[in-house]
């Protein structure tokens, strides 16, 4: 009920809620939820919303308001005892750790997530992750099982509530009510799914993944709802929600970029793993950004040669093979790759009448070398190599 | 005289009494209130007793959703409210005819 309030009617209750907080934290609620109730009928009575002074006019000041409430109702004269200054004391703690949740834990997870290898994932990932739950497990603990609403009563919290109520009030009523009953349960899902998701997809397996996505999901709602119970639940889910808020829109982007690739920012291939650039991500062999297909060697003489490629780590260099048996695969079985170059490629048929019978394959280069001068390459040691400012990018996925 | 001086000390029947036909929530006793005549009751006091009167064991309260918005509260009489209305009718039929005859005489 009372998150239904806004603008001045909002500030007008926060306003009794701070008169009131030396009340049973029940029997605050409760009445409360009557104050709210209340306010809420003569908001009613004006056309749109009443301004704060609108409100006073018609009730008085949320102080007078408060002391005949007291007054009727037959509470205890209000308190500002020691208990009451060492609950703002412990409120304004439990502010504190939650602020370092929110934002300290959030920016190393961002980091984490957003790393350049998976080393530097992991570390940032860790530091983020202890942050965000120490932080929190502090800031609930600060609290001292009062009300995580007491927060609201220290004077940044008042402030920081205020302006927040401020910025949701730019938005047009009616928009703000269907922002919490249909955006809620659709954040509460996203977040869930691509929380749940993306974990999972670090570790490869799709299957895996879409069940961690559904999974992510159930968690999220069911800590959704329970968050409604139980505020101090917020501590938690408060920096995870930054967190999520980063990820999610990432993580759609990706997928809609990499389209087929998956879902997921991290599923494009084992390669990938804990890598952010999955945008200009593409499996072969790269020279300058142009698509390597096929190499031709030349020995010294010029003369074009057969060789078997491999890399500095001994796998083969295999490059998609574009000859008849591919184009036409027959009976023969055909891994589509080879490492022997150059690759057979199938020779265009000038009539383009090309098709499974008399299609032909060439290793031929369709062009020839420009040799440089038989120099003999005497590397001096004080002379810098080329700059390696260009060159072959190779990102060969070994399961194809 | 200050009627809402009055009113203060029979606040508690008032609500009590426009109860005793149907339940209700906080804004709705408000206007029963108004409606009978009784324009001067303060919002908050009425609240106020509201919650002492369900303190004190003599109302049921249960939440009821609106059409028009949030739940509503609504707050009726139980065996001890009735019994508490039938006390205090008395006591205030009592003390009106004392005060009415008291008023009558000095007016005679």
């Amino acid at each position: 009920m009372n998150s239904t309030v806004t603008g001045a009617v909002a500030t007008y209750l926060a306003q009794i809620r701070a008169e009131l907080n030396d009340l049973p934290p029940g029997e605050l609620e409760d009445v409360l939820d009557d104050v709210s109730g209340h306010l809420t009928e003569v908001a009613a009575e004006f056309d749109g919303e009443p301004t704060a002074a609108a409100l006073q006019e018609r009730l008085g000041t949320p102080r007078e308001y408060a002391d005949e409430l007291r007054s009727a109702a037959g509470y205890p004269p209000r308190t500002h005892s020691m208990d009451h200054a060492s609950a703002q004391a412990s409120a304004g703690q439990a502010l504190r750790w939650g602020v370092i949740a929110g934002t300290v834990g959030p920016f190393f997870l961002v980091v984490g997530i957003f790393s350049w290898s998976r080393d530097a994932s992991a570390f940032f990932g860790l530091i983020g992750l202890a942050v965000l739950f120490g932080a929190a497990y502090l800031g609930v603990r600060a609290l001292r099982g009062n009300d995580p609403r007491t927060v609201l009563d220290t004077p940044r919290g008042v402030a920081a509530a205020n302006s927040i109520r401020e910025l949701i009030q730019q938005l047009p009523p009616h928009l703000r009510q269907e922002l919490v009953a249909i955006g809620q349960p659709v954040w509460w899902v996203a977040r869930g799914v691509v929380g749940g998701g993306g974990f999972f997809a670090l570790f490869g397996a799709g299957a895996v993944t879409v069940v961690g996505a559904l999974a992510g999901a159930a968690v999220s709602i069911w800590i959704g709802r329970r968050t409604q119970q139980d505020r101090r639940w917020l501590w938690y889910l408060v920096p995870l929600n930054v967190v999520a808020a980063v990820a999610v829109p990432a993580g759609l982007a990706a997928s809609f970029i990499l389209g087929s690739n998956g879902p997921f920012l991290f599923s494009n291939g084992d390669d990938s793993r804990g890598r952010s650039s999955g945008y200009n991500y593409q499996n072969g062999l790269t020279l300058d950004g142009e698509q390597i297909t096929n190499i031709y060697p030349f020995d010294e003489q010029g003369r074009q040669v057969k060789v078997l490629l491999y890399t500095q780590s001994g796998a083969a260099l295999r490059l998609d093979l574009q000859d008849c048996a591919t184009l036409y695969p027959g009976t023969e079985s055909h891994s589509g790759v080879s490492n022997f170059f150059p690759l057979p490629e199938v020779q265009h048929d000038p009539n383009g009448t090309t098709d499974a019978e008399n299609c032909k394959d060439s290793t031929k280069a369709p062009f020839t070398p420009r040799l440089a001068p038989t120099t003999t390459p005497t590397p001096t040691p004080s002379t810098p190599s080329p700059k390696p400012s260009s060159g072959v990018t190779l990102t060969v996925s070994p399961t194809r | 005289m200050d009627p809402s001086q009055l009113l203060k000390g029979v606040l508690d029947l008032a609500v009590l009494a426009v109860l005793r036909d149907a339940d209700g929530y906080g804004y709705d006793v408000l206007r029963r209130l108004r409606a009978a005549g009784l324009e001067d009751v303060a919002d908050a006091s009425v609240y106020g007793t509201l919650r002492r009167l369900f303190a004190g064991g003599a109302l049921t309260s249960y939440v009821q959703p609106s059409e028009e918005g949030p739940h509503r509260k609504y707050y009726g009489l139980n065996q001890t409210g009735l019994d508490l209305l039938a006390e205090s009718t008395k006591t205030w039929n009592h003390f009106s005819d004392t005060m009415s005859g008291l008023l009558r005489k000095e007016a005679a």
